[in-house]
């Protein structure tokens, strides 16, 4: 697949971005960038920091308004239509940001009561959601209460209980311990399997992308899509094609390959 | 039937000790080793404070300085003839700080929300705090005919700053990481303020009422005696000009009492209310 897509906006993508470029004040962020994702797709963004990828996360959420270019997510301008994407996407961000007045399950029902759930449904939703990312017994502990990686699970499932179309993760594993990230990673990975989750990951760590994701798109500063590949179940299981897959992110990264083992 | 009953009863109270756990805790020493410290102390000054005037009043005329006991007997006497002029001014106080409240949060969350109209408000706050009280007072029983209204203008335009400031401070302080979390569902104006910001000014609305606790009672007084023929205050000039200083002491100890359990009461409600924060402690 080319990496800048031809031009076309098609019903199979849920997200289209096509020739971005967004600058702060004299400084380029993002420069003439182009990608897409289909539906029910896992994509990883993957470059260093300072690579662009928070604002091109924020781009496509609408939060920030391109200088040029076109970004549609299910077929909507997310900037200028904010609102009508309610509902339809959610975001998992870098810190658990959950509201310390809230119990664990008042912080998963927060997107379904500003959706307009009634708070009985809200509720017993929210508890299915715990129950999926194994914080069954947490129900009602305050966030202080929670440890770093039960705090995450929560962030995950406040995200996934609205049942949105598209999820996005800014680096959701990369604050918690090695083992706790994995088991968050799998566990994370399964349900959007499960769900038929369309989804947009940010990370730093190769890792992430080689076990999550079914294509990978490394940035590079400022924020142009230096490498592109497909990663395949059967890649996953095969140690010298990760290995392979691994030296060529890390090389477009402009590091050097270490395999997480 | 009769388990259901326990437990209802049980429920009830555990609901009722919650409530009355913090407020004892303030009250009675506390189990920590700080707050017995503090309750030693306070106990040494009181008793200090009676010994020195057990001693002055030996020296002095009663008018100068009663004796402890002369201000026990005036304190008794009060307690059974004047409980309606105490519940006028306790009434009068919660009115007062209600609506102050009410206001001032309402001015600050503008403040807060309202980029545009934040420079005006602020204004008015700012000149608001730089009029001095007793100016106040006296344009409060120009403007007024009713006591009633002469004494809750003048609590609300005094006490009404301290709320604005300190909600708009709060609304500043929201960390941006959680206004993102929450914009990120694409809410209402309304469920940002209902999910996010009131939630988060709750500690702040407790943290001024206890600053102004003390200050709302002594102006609540003051306002009283300037502008009102019932009350504490009302019935404190009365003991002024009828040289009963007995009376003059035994308010001044009875307000004193009344702020520390005012001060404890609002103690336990913002252990309530913010059950959810977790105590950090410095060693």
């Amino acid at each position: 697949m080319a990496v800048g897509g031809d031009g076309k906006m098609t019903e199979e993508n849920l997200i289209e971005v096509r020739g971005v470029t967004k600058t702060f004040g004299g400084y380029l962020a993002v420069d003439n960038l182009s990608m897409d994702v289909r539906r029910g797709e896992i994509v990883v963004l993957l470059g260093q920091t300072g690579a662009g990828k928070s604002t091109v996360l924020n781009l496509i959420m609408g939060t920030i308004c391109p200088n040029s270019g076109q970004i549609r997510v299910a077929g909507f301008d997310p900037y200028a239509s904010f609102k009508a994407l309610k509902g339809r996407l959610a975001v998992s961000f870098q810190t658990d940001r959950l509201l310390p007045w809230r119990t664990a399950v008042e912080n998963v029902e927060l997107g379904l009561l500003i959706l307009g759930k009634s708070r009985s449904q809200a509720r017993a939703h929210a508890r299915e959601w715990l129950a999926r990312v194994r914080l069954k017994d947490a129900d009602d502990k305050y966030v202080h209460e929670l440890s770093g990686g039960m705090r995450q699970r929560v962030s995950l499932a406040r995200a996934l209980a609205i049942d949105p179309e598209i999820v996005f993760l800014d680096e959701s594993f990369s604050q918690l311990d090695h083992v706790t990230s994995r088991t968050l990673r799998r566990d994370f990975l399964q349900i959007a399997r499960e769900f038929h989750k369309t989804c947009l990951l940010i990370t730093h760590r190769i890792d992430d992308a080689l076990e999550m994701a079914d294509r990978a798109l490394v940035l590079s500063p400022p924020a142009k899509v230096a490498l592109e590949v497909c990663i395949s179940d059967e890649a996953r299981t095969n140690p010298h094609k990760i290995a392979d897959l691994h030296a060529q992110i890390a090389s477009a990264m402009g590091g050097e390959s270490q395999i997480e083992h | 039937m009769a388990l259901d009953a326990d437990r209802t009863s049980d429920e009830e109270g555990r609901a009722a000790a919650a409530i009355i756990k913090p407020l004892a805790g303030a009250i009675v020493a506390a189990k920590n080793p700080e707050g017995r410290r503090d309750f030693f102390a306070t106990c040494v000054v009181v008793i200090l404070l009676l010994v020195a005037m057990e001693i002055t009043s030996r020296f002095v005329p009663d008018y100068i300085m009663p004796s402890p006991v002369a201000v026990w007997s005036a304190a008794r006497e009060l307690f059974f003839s004047d409980p309606y002029h105490v519940a006028v001014t306790l009434v009068r106080l919660a009115i007062s700080v209600t609506i102050a409240m009410v206001a001032g949060v309402v001015i600050g969350l503008a403040m807060g929300i309202f980029p545009s109209a934040r420079p005006y408000l602020k204004a008015i706050v700012v000149i608001d705090t730089g009029i001095p009280a007793l100016s106040w007072m006296l344009i409060a029983v120009f403007w007024f005919k009713n006591p009633e209204s002469r004494i809750f203008f003048i609590l609300l335009v005094i006490l009404l700053p301290f709320y604005a400031l300190n909600v708009y401070e709060g609304v500043r302080a929201l960390p941006k990481e959680l206004v993102d979390m929450i914009e990120s569902f694409r809410p209402s104006r309304w469920q940002v303020l209902r999910y996010l910001i009131l939630p988060h000014i709750v500690a702040y609305i407790f943290l001024t009422t206890k600053s102004v606790i003390g200050y709302a009672i002594r102006m609540v007084i003051f306002a009283e005696l300037v502008a009102s023929a019932v009350g504490i205050g009302a019935r404190m000039n009365l003991a002024q000009s009828t040289f009963r200083i007995d009376q003059v002491l035994a308010w001044t100890f009875f307000l004193v009492i009344l702020n520390l359990l005012l001060q404890a009461f609002v103690n336990g409600l913002e252990r309530i209310s913010l059950k959810w924060r977790s105590e950090a402690t410095v060693r």
